[in-house]
């Protein structure tokens, strides 16, 4: 989990703060139809152990982290994590920031526009997954980088995209879900 | 008059006693309610001047209430400026600083899809009274809580609110559907002390056996004091259907009370005035077993005392300890909140 963590953020975060990050916790795995990481505080780990033991899985536990795969991107991670990320260590990184005329279409399953992009924070390549953050530092949901660079934004056009949408937070609302199926194991 | 451990069968005894007069007859044909429904609450209420009262109530609308998420709002206050200026006018809940109640219907379809509401910076209610079973129950930071029948999942984050993301919360719902939502309400809001188990509740126990220190048991029920939000419910539940939840409801508290550590509590809740969902399952089960008490509890709103005898049963006089909330008395959904805790 630490490593998936680490690659994520393109060496933006040295090994120690990502440790940190998630020192006291112990992760979850979540094998089903995709592989889905949580993090447990003691107390939570208590009861998800009786439960194990019973036979029985959690449908969820402690903080959903994100899914974990086998080719790029290896991990995507939850908004919620990220948001933990970046209100943990009181800085963006990875992200892009987008004003407000931008997030309503974003929240809406649309990619982000360079018209909308108030601020790159690298390091961003491309095809790889950033934060879309909006200016009050929210985390709104994840893009797909189609820049190679932050300098790259200048050569586009205002319509171009910066990033795909890959997940919003108004995902839920439009009706996304999905059945998880699930297998656990403690690491 | 008998205790209701005296009867066997309590259809037989309410459908024998349940007389429907003239007056609940044409009551009943004015509002667009069964029958059964006003004979019981002359019954409950005494006179017919509170059974009016009542109706009227339920004619009226219930303001929506939204809870400020502390987990991710640092001043709950600039969230509630934010509201106001995108045009909602909020009145502030002298009981609960987090809380705002709208003060109309107005534009509350559009509440549930800000990008506030989306970013988890709040959570919608119908009505002010499911602010009360967490503000009660009150768990703290070191709490092992069981939220039985938990989704879609207000009172399972507002506990998590509460705890400050300590402790733990196991949240069970028997629903997939439901499970989707109180998940992504849980995500959304920032939740990270819960356990979600998808399984019908009264499995618990074998589990977790006297484990949970605090246990919230908001039983699935008629809704019979929601009529205000959902005006269908006048006519939805027969005498019958309303006894398959009594039973229900009776099987799911033995469940919480074998779930909850000895000397710890247990708040029973309903949506419900119904007797039969409230005083008659918490006196069938206390009268089934040795180590449970009623414990006094006190809402911040106006209320009134868990009834004592209904249709000529004789129900325990702790009863008097468990609170009713009436829309006409209270200004709220109709509910029901009792405290018991295990010996």
């Amino acid at each position: 989990m630490v490593e998936a963590v680490y690659k994520f953020f393109n060496g933006a975060l040295p090994m120690e703060e990502v440790e940190g990050l998630l020192t006291g916790y112990t992760p979850l795995i979540c094998e089903g139809v995709f592989r889905e990481a949580y993090l447990l505080s003691k107390d939570v780990l208590e009861p998800v152990n009786i439960l194990l033991k019973s036979g029985k899985i959690p449908y969820a536990a402690g903080m959903y982290v994100g899914r974990l795969r086998r080719r790029e991107p290896y991990f995507i991670p939850s908004t919620d994590f990220l948001q933990y990320v970046y209100s943990s260590l009181g800085r963006v990184f990875k992200a892009l920031i987008v004003g407000r005329e931008g997030l309503k279409p974003f929240l809406y399953g649309k990619d982000v526009l360079k018209a909308s992009v108030r601020k790159c924070i690298p390091p961003i390549k491309k095809s790889d997954i950033v934060g879309i953050v909006g200016e009050d530092e929210y985390v709104y949901g994840l893009g797909l980088s189609t820049i190679e660079n932050c300098n790259e934004i200048s050569s586009l056009r205002r319509t171009d995209p910066v990033a795909i949408n890959i997940f919003d937070v108004g995902w839920y609302l439009r009706g996304g879900t999905e059945a998880r199926e699930k297998k656990y194991r403690i690491e | 008059m008998p205790g209701l451990e005296e009867i066997s069968d309590l259809y037989g005894w309410l459908k024998r006693r349940i007389k429907v007069s003239r007056k609940a007859l044409r009551l009943s044909n004015e509002f667009g309610y069964r029958p059964y429904m006003i004979a019981r609450y002359k019954e409950m209420l005494g006179t017919w001047n509170e059974v009016m009262n009542l109706l009227q109530a339920f004619e009226g609308s219930l303001n929506p209430v939204i809870r400020c998420n502390s987990l991710k709002v640092r001043d709950c206050s600039r969230l509630f400026n934010r509201l106001e200026e995108l045009g909602y006018t909020l009145k502030e809940i002298p009981w609960c600083v987090e809380c705002a109640e709208l003060n109309s219907n107005e534009g509350v379809a559009s509440l549930g899809s800000l990008h506030e509401f989306l970013l988890g910076l709040y959570y919608l209610y119908r009505g002010k009274a499911s602010l009360l079973p967490p503000m009660l129950l009150n768990p703290g930071h070191k709490d092992r809580v069981l939220d039985m029948a938990a989704a879609p999942g207000g009172k399972t984050t507002h506990m998590a609110q509460i705890m400050m993301n300590k402790g733990v919360v196991v949240a069970t719902d028997i629903s997939r559907r439901r499970m989707r939502a109180l998940r992504s309400n849980v995500e959304r809001m920032s939740v990270h002390n819960v356990v979600l188990v998808r399984t019908d509740a009264r499995n618990i126990p074998s589990i977790y056996r006297a484990y949970f220190t605090k246990v919230l048991l908001d039983a699935p029920c008629s809704g019979e004091g929601l009529i205000m939000v959902d005006p269908s419910r006048k006519a939805k539940t027969s005498l019958k259907e309303l006894l398959i939840f009594h039973n229900l409801q009776v099987e799911l508290l033995n469940s919480a009370l074998d779930a909850v550590m000895p000397g710890h509590t247990i708040l029973y809740t309903t949506c419900s005035i119904a007797p039969e969902e409230n005083e008659l399952v918490i006196a069938k089960v206390i009268s089934s077993r040795e180590d449970t008490v009623i414990e006094p509890v006190d809402p911040p709103v106006p209320h009134v005392k868990g009834i004592r005898e209904y249709f000529n049963i004789e129900i325990p006089e702790e009863m008097g300890r468990c609170a009713r909330l009436y829309p006409h008395i209270s200004g709220t959904e109709g509910f029901f909140l009792c405290m018991l805790r295990r010996l």
